[in-house]
């Protein structure tokens, strides 16, 4: 595990630290440096170059938020404060699950010590799996990062018009219309019919050759309506405020989609979370192969240094919770 | 924390320092490390803090207009959530010196990033490409969506009465 397992030449002016013990007395010999273990100091070490790594991601994502000059609220991209508020409680426990597994092996409770080590992995996998069904949400309507799959478009311009007409353009779109247009109204639910209507004033105001801005908005309402202002905290309707916009009730539509400011913040959430979320990845991993160790006193440093990398990654989400969230 | 730590740890033949300092750290002075308690103490006022942060996402928060006390405050309870963990979890409350050596430095590295990085706020839009500028989403583009939606909330009351 350390330098010991390497045979150096023997040298009685050498002070690294490492005799080989066969002369048989004991040779005391004094090593500079700081006085803590090699795979401790090169965690810390580690550690400090990661504090650096996502304090500059912090300090990226204040400068885009504060200096942009408009920002979504968490509820225009179905951010959910319950469910990261949840996740924060769920990486704590796991932060105390991890000591806890360190104090049962320093007191030779292997069984004990295990049996904290695989809640720790389990609440981390929780997390993840959170993690993953909360993307899935953001991908459900459409947000991505990156264009070719995300329908965000900033402002309900004419290059909005003209994207939602070219995806009504489409030819698969065109025969799943008529069929829609064709469907006797008793074979819709009421939600489907008012919905019919409305994406026929959708089709004629994007084709319309004296369309007005206010129109456009309109249409983006429509597809995929912002939260409006007072909705805001009380939680009426199962949808998070959310009215139910065209892509909600018939999601094979797939219309571009206006949130005002959301590619940056599709951006910088999903690099952000992304990165917390490989670090809670690679943490799972360690302690998956820890497992298969004996979790004894002997093998109790291994344990406090991946047990100093999950606190660290449990600090990360400590900040990047309220300024996702809550801001 | 103990003087025999700060020299370094002494190593006898055939140990190594981590062996050394293993012996150290279990010999003299595991008293008063940790404990049950205080990891439970310290869990509950993780939650409790969490709890606080997300008051101010809650009808409850008395400053909802005023956005900036919200995030004061909920930095403030961040900071000390983070404290509380590389105090109690990352036991650096009950380490040697040497933790100054590795934490102030890259503390300080941290803050000055952020700190050189703020003045690009108010510089962000004041050189855009013309591209930008035609798809830059503003705030009356917000005002024109917020209107929309009132318009069908007023329409979607007036077809319920």
């Amino acid at each position: 595990m350390n330098a010991s397992a390497i045979t150096i030449p023997h040298d009685h002016g050498h002070s690294g630290g490492h005799d080989d013990g066969h002369h048989g007395h004991v040779h005391l010999q004094y090593q500079p440096g700081l006085p803590l273990s090699r795979g401790k100091l090169i965690m810390w070490l580690f550690l400090s170059t990661e504090i650096m790594f996502f304090a500059a991601l912090l300090g990226s994502y204040v400068v885009l938020r504060f200096g942009a000059p408009v920002w979504p609220k968490p509820h225009h991209v179905h951010l959910s404060e319950p469910i990261g508020a949840f996740n924060t409680f769920v990486l704590i426990c796991s932060s105390v699950t991890i000591v806890l597994a360190l104090e049962a092996a320093k007191a030779s409770k292997t069984g004990l010590a295990k049996f904290w080590m695989l809640l720790t992995l389990l609440l981390g996998s929780l997390f993840l799996g959170i993690k993953a069904y909360e993307y899935q949400a953001k991908f459900s309507h459409g947000i991505y990062p990156v264009h070719p799959r995300g329908l965000i478009y900033e402002r309900p311009d004419l290059y909005y018009g003209s994207a939602v007409r070219a995806r009504l353009g489409e030819p698969a779109i065109i025969d799943r219309l008529k069929d829609l247009d064709e469907t006797p109204a008793d074979q819709l639910t009421a939600e489907q019919r008012t919905a019919r209507t409305s994406l026929q004033q959708v089709r004629k105001m994007v084709g319309s050759p004296d369309q007005q801005p206010f129109d456009l908005a309109v249409v983006a309402d429509q597809i995929m309506p912002l939260p409006t202002a007072h909705v805001g905290g009380d939680h009426d309707g199962g949808h998070n405020g959310h009215a139910r916009g065209l892509n909600d009730i018939f999601p094979w539509l797939r219309l571009p989609i206006v949130i005002p400011g959301g590619n940056m913040w599709a951006s910088t959430y999903f690099l952000l979370t992304g990165f917390h979320a490989v670090h809670v990845a690679v943490g799972l991993l360690v302690f998956a192969i820890l497992l298969g160790y004996t979790l004894g006193p002997k093998n109790a440093p291994m344990i406090e240094n991946i047990g100093l990398y999950w606190h660290f990654v449990d600090l990360v989400w400590i900040f990047l919770f309220p300024l996702l969230y809550l801001f | 924390m103990s003087d025999h730590h700060d020299h370094g740890p002494v190593t006898r033949a055939g140990e190594t320092a981590d062996d050394a300092l293993h012996h150290a750290e279990h010999g003299g002075h595991d008293h008063g490390h940790g404990g049950l308690g205080v990891y439970l103490a310290v869990f509950l006022a993780l939650c409790f803090l969490t709890t606080m942060s997300f008051l101010t996402f809650t009808p409850y928060w008395p400053w909802r207009d005023q956005p900036q006390v919200g995030w004061a405050f909920m930095m403030a309870v961040s900071c000390t959530k983070a404290l509380l963990v590389v105090l109690f979890f990352m036991h650096v409350i009950w380490e040697a010196n040497w933790k100054y050596v590795l934490t102030i430095p890259a503390a300080m590295m941290a803050l000055f990033l952020v700190i050189m990085l703020i003045p690009d706020v108010g510089m962000r839009n004041r050189m855009v490409s013309q591209e930008r500028a035609l798809h830059m989403a503003r705030p009356s583009d917000v005002r024109l969506m917020e209107e929309a939606g009132a318009a069908r909330e007023t329409a979607a009351h007036g077809a319920a009465h």
